[in-house]
Formats: C-alpha cells, sequence, structure tokens
C-alpha cells in the first residue's frame, strides 16, 4: 500500500494543506495567457463553427452537401468520434472507483469534464445534422396536438435516449464527486466568489454523516454509469449496423465502437493530462504512474482495436457475398479514401505498438503525439466508415462519392475550439484535481503507526 | 451551546468519537477533509437509505421506460412488414436506459434527502476541517462532561460556540 503511496508523486508528498492551496490557487489566479487562449478559441468557436452554422440554416442543408446520394458524412462521423472521446473519462473513473485503483484520484476529475464536453460537442453535432434544428424536440415523448410519439423501433430514437441518459448521468457523476471541493474552494475565498460557491456545494460540511451518504450515492453513481457507457456506443454502432448497408451491417460493430470509444477517450486523456501538466502546473499530482498505466491501458486498447479490424475485414471477405466484399475492397484499395484507411491502420495499429516500451510509456512529451496520432487516426476512422460505406450502397443508380464541404471542414474545425472553450471555462469553476481523493491517496496523518 | 474539538490526527478523533459514543453523549458530528474509514462505525452510521432510493428509481425507470413504449406504439397503431406492435428488443433497450436515468436521478434525490442537503443557512462548521484537522462538535447537554473526554483524546483546541 504504502509501496503505491510513494509511486503516485514524482516529486514527494505534498502535505494536506498544500493540495488545498496548489489546487484551489490553480484556479484562482488567472494570468493574461489564459485570457487570450479563451478569446482565441471562442472566438475561432463562433467563427468556425456558429457562423456556418447560421449561413447552413439560412440555405439549407444543401450547404453541407446533402443533396447528393451521400447524406451522411462528416456531421455524422464527427458524431461519432466525440461520442468516441466521451467514452473514456466517465467510464474509467467508474470503473477504477469500483475496483479501488488509488491512481485514479488526481486524473478522474479532468477526464471526467472530456467526458461531458465532448458528450456536449456531439450533440452539438446533432443539432447541425437534423437540419431544421427548430423542431429537434420532436425527438421527445412529449403530449403534444398532433398526437404524434416518437418511433422507439429506430436507432436514433435509442441513441436520443442513450445520449440523454449518457449526459444526465455523468454531468451528475462529476457535480456529485466535486461537492466536497467546492466547500473547500467556497472556504478559501471571499466576496462574489465564495457566494457563488457556497451556492454550488449546497452547504457541504464534511461532517461523518454527509460522506457517509455521498460515499453510498456516488458507488451507486460509478455502478449506474458503467453499463450506461458501454451502452451509448453500442447504441450508436447500431444507427449503422441496423441498416442493411455492406460494410455497415456487421454484428462485430457494437464491440468495435466501444473499443474504439475507450481507445480514443484514452487518448484524449493523455492529451488532456499533459495540458494540465503544462498550462495548470499539475506536475506534482499527474506523474509518472499515471502515464504508465494510461499507456498500458492505450496498448491493450489497441491490440483490441486491431484485432476487431481484422475480423472485420475477414468475416467481410469470408462470407463471400459479392457486396460485402465490393465494400471493403472499395473501403481499402479502390475507393477515394484507401489512403486514409490506411493511415488510419498506421496510427492506431501500428505506432501504438512503440508502447511495449516502458521508456516511451513513461515519456510525456513522445506519449502527447502518439496520443494525438491516435486521436487523428480515430477521427479519421469514423470517416472511413461513413464515407466508404453509404455512397456504395447495392445498386449503382444510387451510387455516389462523398467529400466534405467547405462548411462541414469548417464546423469540424470549429468542433475542436468549442470543446476547447468549455475546458477552458471548467478549468476555472471546478477544481481540475480532486483536493479530497487526493488527501486520500497521501500518508494517513495518523498518530499511531499504520498497522497494514 | 456547541464544543468544538479539533485533532490533528485522525485516529485521535476517531478515538474521540468512540470514547463519545460510549458514554453515550448525544448530538456528536464528526467533521473531516477525507472521508474517515471507522467514521460509521465510530459514530454508529449504518447502511445507508440512499440504496432505496436507488432501488425504487430503477424499478420506477424500468416500469416507466417499458409503459411509454408500449403505449405510445398503441395510441396509433402502424403495422409495419408484419412485425408485432410490441417489440421486445428494441424497447428493452429503451427501459435499459430510462432504468439507468431514474435510478441516478433517485439516488441524487435519495442523496440531497438522506444528506440534509441543500442548506444554504449559517451552521457550526470550521474551514480548517476542510483542509487538515478533524473537528468534533458536542451540540446540547453533553457538551459539559464531553469536554474532559476530548482533552483526554489530545485535542489541539477546543471552543465554545453559543447556540444561535
Amino acid at each position: 500500500m504504502s509501496a503505491t503511496r510513494e509511486l503516485m508523486f514524482d516529486h514527494g508528498q505534498p502535505s494536506y494543506s498544500e493540495v488545498n492551496n496548489d489546487v484551489i490557487n490553480a484556479l484562482t489566479t488567472t494570468t493574461w495567457r489564459y485570457w487570450v487562449t479563451l478569446v482565441i478559441s471562442a472566438g475561432t468557436a463562433l467563427l468556425f463553427f456558429v457562423a456556418p452554422w447560421i449561413y447552413q440554416i439560412i440555405v439549407g442543408v444543401g450547404a453541407a452537401g446533402m443533396n447528393r446520394n451521400a447524406m451522411w458524412g462528416t456531421y455524422l462521423s464527427n458524431f461519432i468520434f466525440w461520442i468516441g472521446l466521451s467514452h473514456s473519462g466517465t467510464l474509467l473513473s467508474a470503473v477504477l472507483h469500483i475496483t479501488q485503483s488509488d491512481w485514479r484520484k488526481s486524473i478522474y476529475r479532468s477526464a471526467e469534464a472530456m467526458t461531458l464536453f465532448s458528450l456536449m460537442t456531439a450533440a452539438m453535432f446533432v443539432m447541425v445534422h437534423v437540419g431544421r434544428v427548430w423542431f429537434v424536440h420532436w425527438t421527445f415523448p412529449f403530449p403534444n396536438p398532433m398526437e404524434l410519439w416518437p418511433n422507439f423501433r429506430s436507432p436514433l430514437m435509442f441513441d436520443v435516449m442513450a445520449i440523454l441518459t449518457y449526459l444526465t448521468a455523468s454531468s451528475v457523476f462529476i457535480y456529485m464527486g466535486s461537492l466536497p471541493d467546492f466547500a473547500a474552494v467556497r472556504d478559501r475565498s471571499t466576496g462574489l466568489r465564495r457566494r457563488i460557491y457556497a451556492v454550488m456545494c449546497f452547504g457541504w460540511r464534511g461532517t461523518a454523516h454527509e460522506w457517509h451518504t455521498l460515499g453510498w450515492a456516488y458507488t451507486f453513481f460509478a455502478v449506474l454509469v458503467i453499463p450506461l457507457a458501454v451502452s451509448v456506443h453500442s447504441i450508436v454502432s447500431w444507427d449503422f449496423a441496423m441498416s442493411t448497408v455492406p460494410g455497415l451491417h456487421h454484428t462485430i460493430f457494437a464491440p468495435y465502437f466501444v473499443c474504439g470509444a475507450i481507445y480514443s477517450g484514452t487518448a484524449g486523456i493523455v492529451t488532456v493530462m499533459w495540458m494540465l501538466r503544462k498550462f495548470m502546473g499539475f506536475g506534482r499530482y499527474i506523474g509518472q504512474l499515471h502515464i504508465d498505466n494510461l499507456s498500458k491501458l492505450l496498448l491493450v486498447l489497441s491490440l483490441i482495436w486491431t484485432y476487431i479490424n481484422i475480423c472485420e475485414n475477414f468475416s467481410g471477405w469470408y462470407s463471400g457475398t459479392s457486396f460485402e466484399y465490393e465494400a471493403i475492397l472499395y473501403r481499402v484499395w479502390e475507393g477515394p479514401f484507401w489512403w486514409l484507411y490506411w493511415e488510419m491502420i498506421l496510427f492506431c495499429a501500428v505506432v501504438p505498438l512503440v508502447l511495449f516500451s516502458r521508456r516511451i510509456r513513461t515519456n510525456w512529451n513522445v506519449m502527447l503525439v502518439i496520443s494525438i496520432l491516435i486521436n487523428i487516426g480515430m477521427l479519421t476512422e469514423r470517416f472511413v466508415i461513413v464515407a466508404s460505406s453509404l455512397p456504395r450502397k447495392f445498386l449503382p443508380d444510387v451510387f455516389g462519392t462523398y467529400f466534405p464541404s467547405l462548411v462541414e471542414i469548417s464546423i469540424t474545425v470549429g468542433s475542436f475550439a468549442i470543446f476547447t472553450t468549455l475546458f477552458l471555462l471548467f478549468v476555472k469553476i471546478f477544481p481540475a484535481v480532486s483536493i479530497y481523493e487526493v488527501k486520500e491517496t497521501l500518508n494517513p496523518l495518523r498518530k499511531r503507526e499504520a498497522h497494514t | 451551546m456547541t464544543l468544538l474539538a479539533s485533532f490533528a490526527h485522525e485516529d485521535a478523533a476517531l478515538d474521540a468519537a468512540r470514547a463519545l459514543r460510549e458514554k453515550g453523549v448525544a448530538g456528536v458530528d464528526l467533521y473531516s477533509p477525507i472521508p474517515l474509514h471507522g467514521a460509521e462505525e465510530a459514530l454508529g452510521l449504518g447502511k445507508s437509505l440512499v440504496r432505496v432510493f436507488t432501488l425504487l428509481g430503477g424499478i420506477l425507470g424500468a416500469i416507466g421506460g417499458f409503459t411509454l413504449c408500449v403505449w405510445t406504439a398503441t395510441r396509433f397503431i402502424l403495422p409495419t412488414a408484419g412485425r408485432p406492435v410490441i417489440t421486445l428488443p428494441p424497447y428493452l433497450l429503451i427501459t435499459y436506459e430510462s432504468t439507468i436515468l431514474l435510478g441516478t436521478l433517485m439516488t441524487l434525490l435519495g442523496f440531497f434527502v438522506v444528506a440534509r442537503l441543500p442548506a444554504w443557512r449559517d451552521r457550526t462548521y470550521r474551514a480548517s476541517s476542510n483542509v487538515d484537522r478533524f473537528v468534533i462538535s458536542v451540540a446540547g447537554p453533553g457538551a459539559a462532561e464531553a469536554e474532559d473526554i476530548l482533552r483526554a483524546a489530545g485535542a489541539e483546541s477546543i471552543e465554545r460556540e453559543s447556540a444561535s
């Protein structure tokens, strides 16, 4: 037990009050660089996401190329990408909470924030894709004068339910886990900030009764969120797999998507942790142990992902049906996006093999590069899935070629800005490292020697 | 009157809480910066009632989700390709999601009810107990006899707070 406690911190253990100081100072002290970054990313989001969206609303979805045979394109592939990115944070946090892994405690808050914000970005893509966004409430079951109800047999309705539930559950999960830390911020601040945090922490005092209740509730949240996270990307995969389109109609799609989602999400966590170390000064709390564990997870997931890819292509070939076989051939060689397919194999299956080396696993800068490469690969994976299947349905008269329009490319760029903006706001509202849980990983304040 | 004793060590605070419980002193509360293992037993907290809320939420969600699907599908029957109107596999998926949704929301409600939050009023509290101190408060008539026990357990400082 104490051995892992020492491993958790590269530069020695902080004291209890140092944890409070470090985390809350990172929250309250804001440099001009932060404001410049915030303005740039919010400006990019406005210019590249909101402006083209307004243009698309005015002129119609033809601006996004939805007037050809290939209707589903970048919006859908980005939607899968962002949902996928959201998978690791809450899932990893919940699984590691249930298994009582202590190394989770300094990274989970930001990982969950990543979940929440990428989920919000994904939801934005639904809004952008549907065209007449002012009717988006029609997807909800509510009594209306038209006496119409949504068709619950549609995978798109599963999606609505799954994403709504996931958004609710992961917001609750991150917020309730932060309650004691909001109280810590309240105690340290004055004026308006104090009043805001006093409301946000619901008057938390940290009595034994409150801790006891929070512990029970938190464990239930974790237990509920694990099957949920697995179901969400399975359901997203069924949006595709339940159509009979060759190249999409695979039973392996649900595990393929879930594995890919956790994979890209874990890579995203590595990227975010690098940022937190570099720009928020959390190098003291996020160290060698964390990057080593995350990299091992990445390695395992990359191997599973490679295996599923081989299975997918093999079963397509082995099925002997010409549709399946042609779809695969179109994807990997004959179609216009063959190079994207091989780029994805290179970044997601070949590059991660270097993680067998411990020296690379524990090198933050190399891991930053690898994690970004993996996510580029995963972004293109989703694009390849969508753009090489739907334009090639059974008959040649429905064939088309898909290429993203300027509006779609711009909104894709803008979505990264939206995510960055939300995350930048997060680090100034939530304590980005869990104060009380980091304290739990320190040597306990005991008079007597610990008898473990 | 409320007595507030501050401890620097968690085991000392737990010992004090246990001693107070043995003496039968009422109105004892323990404030700590981290959840303390052993506080449940020292203060006599059993299984939390939150679990009842979670169970109820799950059951409600399961029944509600399934009923929603069946009820909406039978409002206007639209036969598609000879498939049954009440199709189990997709409806069970919706049921699965609504079970988790209601389970989560009811757990949240359960937390607020059981922990008696939100409480945005002034209550006995020392900010140091959210940093690195363990504070025991004794409210009411027990305060007088508690002082000796707390001091014996190794309290750093003992304060009195008159009831407001």
